[in-house]
C-alpha cells in the first residue's frame, strides 16, 4: 500500500486522548461501512449455496444445508458452459487487441513529435463521453446488412471502441513518466522506433501494460449494451444471459441459478482485481482527467 | 476539445511537435538522401498511431456518422438502410414524444441524486479510512470488490435483496417495525432503488480515489492550522476543500461520464419500470430501436443524448483544467 510518512508523524503528535478516541471511531467506522458494501455479495453467495426452502425462509438464514445444485443442475441445461467460454474469448480477445493498437497509439502521443497529436489527443478524450447506445444502432444495422450479427469478432471490435481510447490515455501518461533515455540509447544503437518500442519500452512497463490489460479484460467482461444489441444465442455473453434471468425473477424463480451464474461471473474479475489493486486505483484516477 | 488542442502538448511537455523530431533526424545514424529518410521517419511515428486510428474510425467515427445520418432519414426495414431521407421529422417526432421527455427527466432525476450522494458518502468514508492502523490495506481492498461486480449481477442480486415478501432488506426494516416496503413497484421508491444501487457499486470508486487524494494532503499545513487553533469547519472549508478541489472533481467527472451511460443496472433490477419511472435515457432508446425498430427516431434521440453528454462532459473538463491551474 501507498503509505506516506506525513500522516504517521501527524498522528503521533496528535494529543493522545482525543486522538485515540477519535482513532478508534473512525476505525471502527470504516469497517463497518466495508461490511455493509461488502453484505450484497456475501449474501448473493451464501443464496447460491442453498437449497430453494431456505432462499425463501422467513427469517433469512445465512447457512442451513449446503448445496451446490445451483450451479450444476441449472448451468448444465442453460448454456452457461458456451457463454462464459464466449465471454473469456471475447474479453481476451478485446483485451488483447486494444492493449496492442492502444499502448502503440498512446506511445506514439506521449513521445513521438506527430502533428495534431493534441488534437488526437482530445478527440481521445472526447470519445469517453460517447453513449454507446449512440454506437449500438448503427452497428447493428450494419452488422446485420453484411451478415455479421453473432460473432466473436463483431464483439471484440465493438468493446475496442470504449477500451482503445481508455488503453491509450493511460499508457500515454504512463510512457511520459519514462525516462527518455531508454528508446534514445536504443535507436542510437540503430534500433528502428518500432524495434525500440517493442525490445526496450515494452518490457519496461510490463505492469502497467500487464495491469491496463486486466482492467480492459474486466470491462469487457461486464459489457452487456452491445452483447445483447449484436449477440443472439451462438456468440452471447454471460451478462446477456444474466440479464435473461434478472428479468425471470419476478416470482423470485430464478434466485438460486441467478446467484450461482453470478458468484461465478464475479470471483474471476474479483481475483484479477485484488492482484492488481494498487494499479487499479491510480489507473483509474488518471484514466479520467490527467492530460 | 480546443482546450485540449492548445495545451495537450504544453502538458506533455517532453513531446512537442518540432524539436525534438528535428534532433532525431540529425541523428548520427541516420544516412541516405534527406528526403527519403524523413519521408521514411515520418512514416515511423504514424505506424504507432495507424492501427489504433483505423480500427477507431472503423467502429466509432463511422457508426458515429452513421447514426446523425439515420436520424434524417427513414430506414428500410427490409435491407436495413437508410431509404429516404425526410430531414428534421424524426427530430420532430422525439420532441413530441413524452415517453422520450420523461426519460431525459428520469435521467436528470437520477444523475442529480446518486452522484452528490456518491461523492459524499464517498469522501466521508474516506475520512473515515484515513486512520494509521494494520488493517487499512485490508480494508480499502475489501472496497474494490463492489465496484468490479458485474452491473447486471448487481441489478440482479439487489432486486432479489429489495423483494417486498422475501428480500433482506425489508427483512431488517420489519424487525424495526417499518414495512413492507414495496422497494420496485412503487414509482419514487422504484427511482430511490436505483440510486441506492447505482451508489452501493459505484461509492467504493470514490472511496478510492478520494483515499488516495487525502493522504497526498500535506500534513505540516493541517498541523500548522491546528496549532493555530484552527476548528475541524475551518480547515475543512479553508484548507482541506480547495487542496481536495482537483481530486473531488476528477472523481466526479470519472463517475458522470459512467453516469450518464447508466443502463445495465436499470435493465437488470426495474427495467425502467414500474412505468416509466426509473426509465434512463439509454434503456428508452434501446427498447424504441430494438424492441420498437424505430430506428429513425432513436437515432435522433441518440444523436441528441451525444450532443447533450458532449456538451456537458466538454463544460466540466474545462472546469477541471481551470481548477487544476487555480491551485
Amino acid at each position: 500500500m501507498v503509505t506516506t510518512t506525513a500522516p504517521t508523524i501527524d498522528a503521533r503528535r496528535r494529543p493522545a486522548r482525543r486522538g485515540r478516541a477519535g482513532h478508534r471511531l473512525r476505525i471502527a467506522g470504516s469497517i463497518a461501512a466495508a461490511l455493509l458494501f461488502l453484505f450484497p455479495v456475501l449474501w448473493m453467495i451464501s443464496t447460491s449455496l442453498k437449497l430453494p426452502r431456505d432462499i425463501f425462509a422467513s427469517p433469512p438464514r445465512w447457512f442451513s444445508t449446503v448445496t451446490l445444485d445451483n450451479y450444476t443442475s441449472y448451468i448444465t441445461q442453460a448454456d452457461i458452459g458456451p457463454r462464459m467460454l464466449n465471454t473469456v474469448i471475447v474479453a481476451t480477445g478485446a483485451g488483447l487487441l486494444s492493449i496492442v493498437a492502444g499502448s502503440m497509439a498512446g506511445y506514439a502521443l506521449a513521445r513521438l513529435p506527430i502533428r495534431g497529436a493534441g488534437l488526437i489527443g482530445g478527440l481521445i478524450l472526447a470519445s469517453r463521453g460517447v453513449p454507446p447506445i449512440a454506437l449500438a444502432v448503427p452497428m447493428f444495422l450494419v452488422a446485420r446488412r453484411f451478415d455479421l450479427t453473432d460473432r466473436h469478432i463483431t464483439l471484440i471490435l465493438a468493446y475496442c471502441t470504449f477500451l482503445i481510447p481508455y488503453v491509450m490515455w493511460l499508457m500515454r501518461s504512463f510512457f511520459m513518466a519514462l525516462p527518455k533515455e531508454l528508446e534514445e540509447s536504443a535507436m542510437i544503437d540503430g534500433a528502428s522506433r518500432l524495434g525500440a518500442f517493442f525490445r526496450i519500452i515494452v518490457p519496461c512497463s510490463l505492469p502497467g501494460l500487464l495491469s491496463t490489460l486486466i482492467f480492459s479484460i474486466i470491462l469487457a467482461w461486464e459489457e452487456l449494451l452491445f452483447a445483447l444489441v449484436l449477440t443472439n444465442r451462438e456468440a452471447a455473453t454471460i451478462p446477456v444471459a444474466i440479464a435473461g434471468m434478472a428479468a425471470d425473477t419476478e416470482q423470485g424463480a430464478m434466485w438460486g441459478p441467478l446467484t450461482a451464474v453470478g458468484t461465478l461471473t464475479v470471483i474471476p474479475v474479483v481475483l484479477f482485481a485484488l492482484f492488481v489493486q494498487k494499479w487499479l486505483i491510480k489507473g483509474l484516477a488518471e484514466g479520467a482527467t490527467k492530460g | 476539445m480546443t482546450t485540449n488542442t492548445q495545451t495537450a502538448p504544453a502538458r506533455g511537455g517532453t513531446s512537442s511537435p518540432a524539436g525534438p523530431g528535428d534532433r532525431r533526424s540529425r541523428r548520427p545514424r541516420a544516412g541516405g538522401p534527406g528526403l527519403r529518410h524523413r519521408w521514411r521517419d515520418l512514416a515511423s511515428r504514424w505506424v504507432f498511431l495507424a492501427p489504433a486510428l483505423v480500427i477507431l474510425a472503423a467502429v466509432l467515427a463511422y457508426p458515429l456518422f452513421y447514426t446523425v445520418w439515420i436520424s434524417f432519414s427513414e430506414l428500410d426495414l427490409a435491407t436495413f438502410t437508410p431509404a429516404r431521407s425526410v430531414g428534421w421529422m424524426n427530430y420532430r417526432t422525439v420532441l413530441e414524444d413524452p415517453g422520450f421527455l420523461n426519460s431525459l427527466k428520469v435521467t436528470g432525476v437520477y444523475l442529480a441524486l446518486a452522484l452528490p450522494l456518491q461523492m459524499l458518502l464517498g469522501f466521508g468514508i474516506a475520512f473515515l479510512l484515513n486512520v494509521e492502523w494494520r488493517g487499512r490495506g485490508v480494508l480499502r481492498a475489501l472496497f474494490l470488490i463492489p465496484m468490479v461486480v458485474v452491473p447486471v449481477v448487481a441489478g440482479g442480486v439487489w432486486k432479489m435483496l429489495l423483494d417486498p415478501l422475501w428480500g433482506f432488506v425489508n427483512y431488517v426494516l420489519g424487525l424495526v417495525g417499518i414495512g413492507p416496503v414495496n422497494w420496485l413497484s412503487d414509482p419514487t421508491l422504484a427511482m430511490v432503488s436505483l440510486v441506492l444501487i447505482d451508489t452501493w457499486r459505484w461509492t467504493p470508486f470514490v472511496v478510492l480515489i478520494a483515499s488516495a487524494g487525502i493522504m497526498s494532503l500535506p500534513g505540516d499545513v493541517l498541523e500548522a492550522a491546528r496549532v493555530d487553533g484552527a476548528g475541524w469547519w475551518a480547515t475543512l472549508r479553508k484548507i482541506v476543500l480547495p487542496l481536495l478541489a482537483p481530486v473531488i472533481l476528477a472523481a466526479f467527472i470519472v463517475r458522470w461520464l459512467g453516469a450518464v451511460k447508466m443502463f445495465d443496472i436499470a435493465l437488470a433490477a426495474t427495467k425502467g419500470g414500474p412505468g416509466q419511472a426509473t426509465d434512463v435515457v439509454n434503456l428508452y432508446i434501446y427498447e424504441k430501436a430494438f424492441r420498437s425498430l424505430e430506428f429513425g427516431t432513436a437515432s435522433s434521440m441518440a444523436t441528441m443524448v451525444l450532443a447533450i453528454t458532449m456538451v456537458l462532459t466538454f463544460l466540466f473538463l474545462r472546469l477541471n483544467r481551470y481548477l487544476e491551474k487555480r491551485w
